[in-house]
């Protein structure tokens, strides 16, 4: 347990300064948006869907207002509570399409780095066609597929997303499984007898999976952007399905020309404010996971007093 | 580095430009010559409908359509604010007898190239339009009356029925009975007169290279962008005194049209705004709002041959309870009309059926006739729409149907919504009881309104069939009698009523937004949706 | 699989590389589109013809053949370069791709530039003074800029920038300018310098700038990040670690070693970052209604416009692979280990 533990601090424990604040405010960000996701039928004043309380319907378009922190819109919706609810929604679509991703990617990764030859070289080879091309236009086609088959529900879209992330596991945990299939250890399990599914399990899996987290992370806030930018086209989730909010935003196009400010931006800030915050977790994560990155502690060098010298370094 | 090369780049780029303003004398007010007569200077159109083609022979549209009208001419066509059809290339028709119609055309007429229209361009036109049977094309869904379908869906024009004894007669020989036929000749998709020496025969032509003889002629075309017309100086009709240059802008967003037409950036922007954009901008004194009457509906159909929707009473109690004007209000900000008959008002013979058989919405009468006919309540029902085909709105309007059925406490309602390309389908197989459709017309008179719905389950085969309906619709096609028809008209809308095959929501208000200096929007803006853009002008 | 690196091998085995990658693409697109239900006939017509009506349409444009067959149709069509005509609307696709291919071109370019210019040098300073004030600076400014989606940036600049500044809300140029420029290469912003209509320039740069700068602020967020991590990367490398040993300043160091080796990768990434642009450029055109490939693609879409929809996409994946061909071979050129 104290393992797991000082794993898991190790990200605070060994940045200093201002990169530890940022991890940290990236963990609180995400952290408050993980509570409204969690407690929203809790929190949230109203459903996302509600148009009325007490028989009295919800004014129309109206300004933040005591009742109303937030104001509504023009469907009756309050806006405080579409962007809890949304909150859910997003941290719904994104952990769903992201263990689909995870469970799909990782062994497949590893499977095909493990084995190589022919089937490793197609699946690499439509591995990079779909991670070069651009993630949206997929992510699109994608979303009428899965909408029309499954209808807008957040295990179309999560399904959408997965696909077009799902390369990206792939290659991180391929590559690694090659690097790392030639490495001393793995050679001497298999010397002593060990078959090709416990090397994997037992040796290669925790070696490759490192860099999930910070890939998951990013992945996070990209596949919450996709989401949104899915949803400002029309697509997917509807306004009663679940909330959502680039669906919303779409809608408040037409109300900031007169003067409707509240029903756009709250969306617009919930969407940058989520997405800040796991990619403030995602890069504080790279910096202390990734080698090349980590901060060298310099140690003081103590050396004993001497001479003043002549020579100076006289660049500039 | 790579920053100084930029920015030299950049520097020299500035110099440029602000060189080449010193040197411009032109201040851009449309460059090509040309232009024929015209009044006024050249004005800017913005729309978001699309165009599927600007060929006749592969149009349905109103998208297609609204350019056609300006570019060619049809042999009858619908004069602004009337339900009569006055003669365009022809001088007139007349029905021989409800299967014989005579067009007689005017002299001299001309396409813009120079080349005459003949009778023989008319027959050409007929002919290629229903051999080409483009899927997109209005053709062969509209010709009814002149075609032939065989088993595999292959139209093909009934020997001898477009007779050209000379130059300037046409006559059809119809099939049928049909006094719907005059209107069809109206509408371009079905009727524009192409010219013979310039379109094949068998396939399209492309839309830049299209010649007609219109008030307009087409000078440029980049689909999806923008198209310029230009006043056709070999016109001879009386559908002059527009600009001389018009150009339509194409917007794929309603919010992008209505920020340019705040802008100026568009002296016009006709379709379509959503109802927000147009309740905001009647507050804007640099903009005008113009409406005018619509023919564009919105309506429930019932799956009556469904579990739910077979109960007449069950179809009835919706109707006296469904609240037409909260829906116009709350769902569109006023900016449709409550629909009270499928027929909406504008078309000879049109009544408002539905308020005469319910008044107003009342959840007690409505509970009378479910207990009269032994329903229970709350009465269980699926509701269905699409928020794809039908614009933002259609998702409060739907909110707002399933709120009043709910509220009256006579039915419990699911809502489901399906994406349009499901949607199709899945409301033909009986997917929903309920469901919003919409309608546009295809020709100014109310026959398009009620023999696609009524007779054998409509195009949406919805199950509704009676036989009365269907006779008083036959009786309407078959006769020439305006008095006749508007008393079957009548009838069969108070029929609907009764039945309740479907439920009327609104008619959308035909709007355009103007900005200064714009004259004559106002004049266009009837049921037909013809945008004529030879009663617009521009003053400076 | 490694061998001995040579540079013609190595181009030789990207290049044949390019056909699979895009014919995976394609083939993609094509199932997806045809597994959806829906189709163009009753994505035009549904509301308003019969079953049977809309069945004979589209059994005469061949959407009732057996999949197979469409694929080999469409499969062989793409192989002569045919991409045919659009049902929606009626256009050769070919002419889809080069009216309106100049558009995003120029979107992107103008895009990418503005990225360059403002990212790169904000993501070295950023790396050079790593965990000070500036270097947050940047980073939240390179983060907030990625995190704020580009419709929502882009309506805020329509809506608040675009009256104040006098810059216009949409389009690419006026539709007088589109009228008068004579059409040489379909890019407007090159026709309209190759025809010295001063007002024609003014106009078509003045359309450019809140497009330009939305899709490039997205951009240039990447690009920080991008190259903040690879200077640190550097930084953190042997070679400099020797310079400072021997005694050289930190300033020196990175001017004349880390900045120049750290852009090495930096150009591979950026080229990579294409794909993102063009993701980015469909949300912006949609925003500006800008007449470009994105926004039509997402129109054909709607249209179930099998054939538009197929056709530009396969335009994109020429482009991208393309690109990252490029990027490639000059990477290899740079630098000998990368050819394998």
């Amino acid at each position: 347990m104290r393992g797991v533990l000082r794993l898991l601090a190790k990200p605070f424990t060994e940045t200093a300064g201002l990169a530890r604040w940022m991890l940290v405010a990236g963990v609180a960000i995400t952290v408050i948006f993980l509570v409204l996701a969690l407690f929203a039928p809790w929190i949230a004043p109203y459903g996302f869907a509600q148009s009325s309380a007490d028989g009295v319907r919800f004014p129309k378009a109206g300004a933040p207002s005591g009742d109303h922190l937030l104001g509504t819109d023009r469907l009756f919706f309050d806006v405080f509570s579409r962007v809890i609810w949304g909150a859910r929604t997003a941290i719904e679509v994104v952990v769903l399409s992201i263990l689909i991703c995870v469970a799909v990617g990782v062994p497949l990764g590893l499977v095909s780095g493990y084995y190589g030859g022919w089937m490793d070289r197609i699946l690499v080879m439509i591995m990079d066609a779909l991670f070069a091309f651009p993630s949206f236009l997929l992510a699109i086609v994608f979303s009428f597929l899965f909408t029309d088959i499954i209808g807008g529900s957040v295990l179309a879209v999560a399904l959408s997303l997965s696909v077009i992330y799902i390369p990206q596991y792939f290659r991180v945990v391929r590559n690694t499984t090659v690097s790392a299939k030639e490495a001393t250890y793995v050679e001497a399990a298999r010397a002593i007898g060990a078959s090709d599914g416990v090397i994997m399990r037992r040796y290669l899996f925790g070696n490759v999976v490192q860099s999930v987290p910070v890939l998951g992370t990013l992945n996070a806030a990209d596949a919450i952007l996709t989401l949104a930018g899915l949803g400002f086209l029309g697509l997917g989730i509807q306004s009663t399905d679940a909330a959502e909010w680039g669906h919303d935003l779409n809608r408040a196009l037409a109300d900031a020309g007169s003067g409707i400010w509240w029903t756009g931006l709250f969306p617009g800030l919930a969407i940058v404010l989520l997405v800040t915050g796991l990619t403030l977790v995602g890069e504080g994560l790279n910096e202390t996971v990734n080698p090349t990155l980590r901060r060298r502690r310099l140690l003081p060098v103590v050396m004993s007093a001497r001479q003043e010298t002549t020579m100076t370094e006289g660049g500039n | 580095m790579r920053k100084k090369h930029l920015l030299a780049l950049l520097g020299a780029g500035t110099l440029i430009v602000s060189l080449a303003a010193c040197g411009d004398d032109d201040d851009g007010d449309g460059g090509n010559g040309g232009a024929g007569g015209g009044v006024g200077e050249p004005w800017i159109l913005g729309t978001t409908d699309t165009v599927t083609a600007l060929d006749p022979a592969g149009s349905y549209d109103l998208g297609s359509s609204s350019l056609e009208y300006n570019l060619y001419q049809t042999l009858l066509t619908v004069p602004a604010n009337s339900t009569d059809v006055v003669g365009d290339a022809a001088e007139s028709c007349e029905y021989d007898d409800p299967q014989t119609l005579t067009c007689t055309l005017k002299e001299g007429l001309e396409f813009s190239n120079g080349n005459p229209l003949t009778s023989s361009d008319v027959l050409y036109s007929f002919e290629r339009a229903i051999t080409i049977q483009d899927a997109n094309g209005a053709a062969i869904y509209l010709l009814g009356s002149i075609t032939d379908t065989a088993k595999d869906g292959t139209v093909t024009l009934n020997e001898g029925a477009i007779e050209t004894p000379d130059d300037t007669t046409v006559i059809f020989h119809l099939d049928q009975p049909d006094t719907t036929f005059q209107y069809v000749l109206t509408y371009p998709g079905a009727g524009a007169i192409v010219d013979e020496d310039t379109f094949p025969a068998d396939e399209k032509l492309a839309d830049e290279e299209i010649i007609g003889s219109g008030p307009y002629k087409l000078s440029q075309y980049k689909a999806g962008d923008q198209a310029v017309l230009e006043a056709n100086e070999n016109y001879t009709g009386d559908n002059t005194g527009g600009a001389p240059q018009v150009f339509v802008k194409y917007y794929s967003e309603p919010s992008a049209l209505k920020l340019a037409v705040e802008n100026g950036e568009v002296n016009v922007a006709w379709r379509s705004l959503s109802a927000p954009d147009i309740a905001d901008l009647e507050g804007n004194d640099d903009v005008t709002v113009a409406t005018g009457q619509g023919a564009e509906i919105r309506y429930w159909v019932w799956k009556v041959d469904g579990p739910v929707g077979k109960d007449a009473a069950v179809r009835q109690a919706a109707a006296q309870v469904f609240d037409r004007e909260a829906i116009a209000e709350n769902a569109y900000d006023g900016t449709v009309d409550p629909l009270n008959s499928i027929v909406p008002p504008g078309f000879a013979g049109q009544k408002d059926s539905f308020e005469e058989t319910y008044g107003g919405p009342d959840a007690d009468k409505a509970k009378q006739i479910l207990d009269d006919a032994g329903i229970q309540t709350p009465a269980e029902l699926t509701v269905g729409w699409t928020p794809t085909h039908y614009g933002p709105s259609a998702e409060d309007e739907a909110n707002e149907v399933e709120r009043q059925l709910e509220e009256s406490g006579l039915f419990d309602v699911t809502l489901k919504s399906t994406e349009w390309e499901q949607y199709q389908t899945i409301y033909k197989e009986g997917a929903y009881d309920l469901f919003m459709l919409g309608w546009f017309p295809d020709y100014p008179d109310a026959d398009t309104y009620l023999s696609p719905f009524v007779v054998d389950g409509g195009f949406f085969q919805n199950g509704y069939s009676s036989d009365e309906a269907n006779q008083l619709v036959d009786a309407e096609q078959g006769t020439e009698d305006p008095a006749e028809r508007e008393e079957i008209f009548g009838q069969l809308q108070d029929l609907v009523a009764q039945d309740v095959p479907f439920i009327p929501s609104w008619v959308g208000q035909n709007t355009a937004v103007y900005g200064a200096g714009m004259e004559g929007v106002e004049d266009t803006l009837d049921p037909s949706f013809i945008f004529r853009f030879w009663l617009v002008s521009k003053s400076s | 699989m490694t061998r001995s690196g040579s540079l013609p091998r190595y181009i030789l085995q990207r290049v044949l590389l390019v056909i699979p990658m895009i014919w995976v693409i394609l083939t993609l697109v094509f199932v997806v589109l045809r597994v959806a239900p829906g189709d163009p006939v009753s994505a035009a017509l549904g509301g308003k013809l019969s079953d049977e009506a809309l069945d004979q349409r589209r059994a005469a444009l061949g959407f009732n053949e057996p999949l197979i067959e469409q694929y080999w149709d469409y499969l062989s069509a793409v192989a002569r370069l045919d991409f045919g005509t659009t049902f929606s609307d009626n256009q050769p696709v070919l002419q889809v791709v080069r009216d309106n291919g100049g558009a995003t071109l120029s979107l992107t370019l103008a895009a990418f530039l503005l990225a360059l210019v403002l990212g790169i040098p904000l993501g070295l300073v950023a790396g050079r003074f790593r965990d000070t004030i500036p270097d947050v600076v940047i980073r939240m400014f390179g983060i907030l800029t990625y995190a704020a989606p580009v419709f929502f940036v882009g309506f805020l600049l329509q809506a608040y920038a675009a009256k104040p500044l006098g810059l216009p809300t949409s389009g690419a140029s006026s539709p007088i300018t589109a009228f008068t420029v004579e059409p040489v290469t379909h890019i407007l912003l090159v026709d309209a310098f190759l025809s010295g209509d001063g007002a024609a320039i003014e106009d078509v740069l003045k359309h450019l700038v809140l497009p330009a700068l939305t899709l490039g602020l997205l951009v240039c967020g990447v690009f920080i990040r991008l190259v903040r991590v690879n200077i640190l990367q550097t930084m953190q490398s042997d070679y400099v670690e020797a310079a400072e040993a021997r005694g050289i300043a930190r300033g020196k160091v990175t001017r004349r070693h880390a900045f120049r080796n750290a852009l090495v990768p930096v150009i591979t990434v950026i080229g990579l970052q294409f794909a993102l642009l063009l993701g980015g450029a469909v949300l912006t055109e949609s925003t500006f209604n800008w007449p470009g490939l994105g926004n039509k693609l997402v129109d054909y879409i709607n249209d179930r416009d099998y054939g538009a929809v197929q056709g530009i996409i396969t335009v994109f994946a020429v482009a991208v692979v393309l690109i990252s061909l490029l990027v490639d071979i000059v990477n290899a050129l740079i630098d000998p280990r990368v050819r394998y």
